[in-house]
């Protein structure tokens, strides 16, 4: 914990701006702007995690996180609403119960942070050089190693990919083979070979 | 009471930052809690799993400096969160298709209907 | 004396044949014939009645071949076989109890049974559920005998309730008329309630018998080994009736409502033996029972089932000697019940009406009998129980007499018959006989046993008992006559008189045999077969009474060919001129209004009602408030599932806070 002063003054400042970015996405009543303030929330985390000497983290969450999340999120609304639809403000009633939850949560946090003894480091301690290290861990095969997550990961990635598209495609009419875009019934740009066309008469989908 | 704010004192420590985490994970609860359409619920879920992130790496820094364990578990919850979105992407592209609207107050399909028998 | 159990005469180690042939017979025409060959059944049931009864006179030889007449005649038990284990020093068998009365109800049941059996098979000829008749004929016959020859309270209890179960069965047997279902019901449910009393009764002395069973139970077994199968338990007629445990019982100081322990018992067994011999106030069962086929009034209702309730009196006579209030009891009711029925019996136009009353009469006589006698005086149990056996055969006789007459007429009422002296001679000889046997006169049965009655009476201090027996003599006399002059003599009143004919040969038979009888049978010097031992009572003519009796019967024979022989223009004027009195007495005193009356309004209207009400509401409300509950708990809970998600978050948030705040305090 070198420089003090900085230090705090940094911390504090990030934190409250932070904060209160935050609590813009989740009250924003345009998505648009929610997903925005996010994206500056996520890139002051990457700041937050520069100053605990994550740098690879820090990129990665930039690279990923900013970069390819907030972008999905954006995809997402523009394809689920009107640009400029403004949603409503939720009831009293929900509001409250979900501030006195949240409120509850983290008073509730907070309490068990203050009063636990956490086991801290030598305030000395060298951290880790950040990028060589983790990569290390992720590629290491022994008990502490983190490879088998790290090809899990990948097989979930995988996962989604295909989940996704074979969720969010639309489903062909009956009788039709199958296509692979074309928002009009009826349009077809991919012809199956002859063994994988369906029956043209009444046959139902396959899977 | 115990006494907890003796000993903490201004600079950031571990428990400072983990109030942060605390804070923004309360209102990505908040947000989960209050918003009326499903991607905002979504934002506010990205949120959640951020501050989470953040609690893993602050153990690292301040418990195990030395290791990076810490940092590979955020690293993981970052693809997770990534994965997550796809999906439920996904699922609201193709909800929207079908019904026009990702309105969770609309959405209650799950609910109690009184049928008299 | 003889020794153990195993060196008993064949006849009596199987005298329980006596009664699972019936039951035999019972089972295979019931199952087996009615369905398949019902006339059949007919003779097959017949036919297992006379078995039965050679197999009961066998009995009879065999007792008294043991024990000759005018000796001692002490009760066996030859035979019984353990039913129910409650404890150890507790059980309860089924068996066989032979004693002079035993042994004289089994043979007069079976022969009289059999007697009917036989003019059934005329009279019920061509009825289409003639099988179903001869079936339950014998299952009253077996029911009949069970509780005859009963060892102990509870066979006698569960053998009483079937002849009831047989009585109703047979007198809704035409279940088509509503008057018979009625009939049946009225008959099923009076004796049901009187045997309330009865179990209570049972109930009080079988506990203090119990109680007292370890202190005087052993000396009153080693009295009686030797002469009863198996061991001596506290249910025993033999334990119950030994003056040890009477003298305890009578003498402990325990109360029942005020009344003597032993008084109360006895009064409450009383009771049911009240309902079954339909004593005054429970007789109103007793005319309506009329409505079942007349053999079956012949049967049940004169000669057999009305008279167990004076056979229990007799066979637990010891217990009620020991409380003289209760013998009392017994005196009294069955006097009044003997004037009343008399009384009503002089009005009634309905030929099986009149032999009703009759019986309730000649039952109050039997009973008064025994309430007359004491334990060192027997004299009024021996002739209760001759009366009995004289009044079965005389009884039977009227009432087939009365049936063969019905059948012929095709009516009941005796202003539709007449002048059947000649058309219906064996009829009409057999039913004179019987009328003078029971209006008493000499050589006839009717005449001895009725006599030893009054002696009884007189001799026994009961000066008023012998007065109203005197007075019932001369009144039953008269409506007797009234009915045969009125039946027999004179011009034929109506068409279906002037075209009567005789019985067939298999109904006239039974009716010659039992007029045989009813001569024959005040000839037996009863007292030297059945009695209790103390005075040795003479037989023979004591003249003292014998000519008040006679006189009393001659003069309402007299009265009854005054007002009844040259029409009945003199018995109307008569009627006439006694107005509302008459009207009362032939409305039966209006009793059965009474019962109506308090049944609906008292017993409907303030105790049925609202223990209704409490059931439908109460007991069904509850378990309806239960269902109800769960339903209005579902709908609560149901209605958290909103479908809502984030309600859901609400819940899983605040839970999750709940559950930390139970850990923390616990923690704390």
């Amino acid at each position: 914990m070198s420089g003090g002063l900085l230090e705090t003054i940094v911390f504090y400042s990030i934190a409250a701006v932070a904060l209160v970015l935050a609590a813009a996405t989740v009250t924003a009543r345009r998505l648009l702007r929610a997903a925005v303030t996010l994206m500056f929330v996520l890139a002051l985390g990457a700041g937050l995690y520069v100053m605990l000497d994550a740098e690879f983290l820090a990129g990665v969450q930039v690279l990923v996180y900013v970069g390819g999340i907030v972008v999905l999120i954006v995809f997402v609304v523009m394809l689920t609403s009107r640009a400029d639809v403004v949603e409503e403000r939720p009831p009293r009633a929900r509001k409250a119960l979900g501030a006195l939850a949240a409120l509850g949560l983290f008073l509730a946090t907070a309490g068990a942070i203050l009063t636990t003894r956490f086991p801290l480091a030598d305030p000395g301690a060298v951290p880790a050089e950040s990028a060589p290290a983790i990569g290390a861990a992720l590629l290491d095969y022994g008990a502490r190693g983190y490879v088998v997550p790290f090809e899990v990961i990948s097989l979930l990635l995988l996962a989604a990919i295909v989940g996704g598209i074979a969720v969010a495609r639309k489903s062909s009419p009956p009788g039709q083979p199958m296509t692979s875009g074309g928002d009009l019934p009826g349009e077809v740009d991919f012809v199956p070979p002859r063994s994988q066309r369906e029956p043209v008469k009444g046959g139902g989908d396959d899977a | 009471m115990p006494d907890i704010f003796s000993g903490i004192g201004f600079t950031p420590g571990l428990q400072h930052w983990l109030i942060l985490a605390a804070a923004l994970f309360a209102m990505g609860v908040y947000g989960v809690l209050t918003r009326r359409s499903a991607v905002g619920v979504l934002i506010a879920v990205e949120l959640l799993l951020n501050s989470a992130a953040l609690t893993f790496v602050v153990f690292n820094r301040f418990s195990r400096p030395a290791a990076v364990d810490g940092q590979v578990m955020a690293v993981f919850v970052i693809a997770v969160a990534a994965a997550e979105v796809v999906v439920a992407m996904a699922i609201f592209v193709a909800l929207y298709r079908v019904g026009r609207t990702v309105d969770l107050n609309k959405l209650d399909r799950l609910k109690n209907d009184e049928v008299e028998r | 004396m003889s020794g153990a159990v195993a060196e008993f005469p064949l006849a009596l180690r199987y005298a329980w044949v006596v009664a699972a042939i019936p039951f035999v017979s019972f089972a295979f025409v019931g199952l087996v014939l009615r369905p398949l060959a019902p006339r059949a059944a007919g003779v097959v049931a017949t036919l297992a009645i006379f078995a039965a009864a050679a197999m009961a006179v066998a009995v009879a030889i065999a007792y008294y071949g043991l024990y000759p007449p005018g000796a001692e005649h002490p009760a066996l038990v030859p035979f019984a076989v353990e039913w129910l284990r409650y404890q150890p020093g507790f059980t309860i068998a089924m068996g066989v109890l032979v004693d002079p009365i035993s042994v004289l109800l089994i043979v007069v049941v079976t022969s009289v049974s059999a007697l009917v059996h036989l003019y059934s098979l005329g009279y019920m000829r061509g009825d289409p559920g003639f099988g179903r008749f001869f079936t339950f004929m014998n299952l009253f016959t077996f029911s009949m005998l069970g509780l005859v020859l009963a060892p102990n309270l509870l066979q006698t209890y569960v053998f009483w309730e079937l002849v009831g179960v047989s009585s109703f069965l047979l007198i809704g047997y035409y279940y088509e008329r509503p008057s018979a279902v009625a009939a049946s019901k009225k008959a099923f449910v009076v004796t049901r309630f009187a045997d309330l009393g009865f179990l209570l009764g049972i109930l009080l002395l079988g506990y203090h018998g119990f109680t007292l069973f370890g202190e005087v139970g052993p000396a009153v077994a080693r009295d009686v080994a030797g002469r009863i199968a198996g061991e001596l338990q506290p249910l025993d007629f033999l334990y119950l009736n030994d003056p040890a445990l009477l003298a305890r019982l009578a003498e402990g100081g325990a109360t029942v409502g005020g009344v003597g322990l032993l008084t109360a018992a006895m009064i409450l067994v009383f009771m049911g033996a009240a309902g079954k011999s339909a004593m005054f106030p429970l007789h109103i069962w007793l005319p309506d029972a009329m409505e079942g086929p007349t053999p079956v009034s012949a049967l049940i209702h004169a000669a057999t089932m009305v008279v167990a309730g004076v056979y229990l009196v007799a066979r637990m006579f010891p217990a009620f000697a020991a409380s003289g209030d209760a013998l009392l009891v017994v005196a009294s009711v069955g006097a009044f019940t003997c004037l009343f029925a008399a009384a009503i019996g002089c009005t009634q136009d309905d030929i099986k009406r009149v032999l009703a009353f009759s019986t309730l009469s000649q039952l109050g006589y039997m009973m008064f009998a025994l309430g007359v006698a004491a334990i060192d005086r027997p004299a009024g149990y021996t002739a209760s129980m001759f009366h009995l056996f004289t009044h079965a055969f005389f009884k039977a006789l009227l009432f087939l007499g009365a049936g063969a007459v019905i059948h012929a007429v095709h009516s009941n009422s005796i202003w539709e018959m007449g002048g059947l002296r000649k058309r219906m001679p064996v009829t009409h000889l057999t039913f004179l006989v019987a009328t003078l046997a029971i209006a008493g006169i000499w050589p006839f049965a009717g005449f001895f046993s009725k006599d030893e009655i009054l002696a009884a009476a007189l001799h026994g201090g009961h000066p008023l008992v012998f007065g109203v027996g005197l007075l019932v003599a001369a009144l039953t006399a008269f409506y007797m006559f009234r009915i045969y002059i009125v039946t027999f003599l004179g011009p034929a009143r109506h068409e279906g008189a002037a075209h009567a004919h005789e019985a067939p040969l298999v109904m006239a038979v039974p009716l010659v045999l039992l007029a045989l009888g009813s001569i024959g049978a005040g000839w037996i010097p009863f007292a030297s077969f059945v009695g209790l031992g103390g005075e040795a009572t003479e037989h023979g003519v004591e003249l003292a009474i014998a000519i008040p009796a006679t006189s009393a019967g001659l003069l309402g024979i007299g009265l009854a060919f005054l007002l009844y022989s040259k029409g009945a223009e003199r018995a109307r004027s008569g009627a006439a001129a006694l107005g509302a009195v008459y009207r009362t007495i032939k409305r039966k005193f209006y009793i059965d209004e009474v019962y109506v009356f308090l049944t609906r309004r008292v017993v409907f209207n303030c105790v049925a009602r609202p223990i209704a009400w409490f059931d439908r509401h109460a007991v069904d409300g509850m378990v309806n408030l239960s269902g109800q509950t769960t339903r209005w708990g579902g709908r609560l809970f149901g209605r958290l599932h909103g479908g809502k998600v984030q309600a859901y978050g609400v819940w899983l948030v605040g839970g999750t806070l709940f559950l930390l705040l139970i850990l923390w305090s616990a923690v704390r």
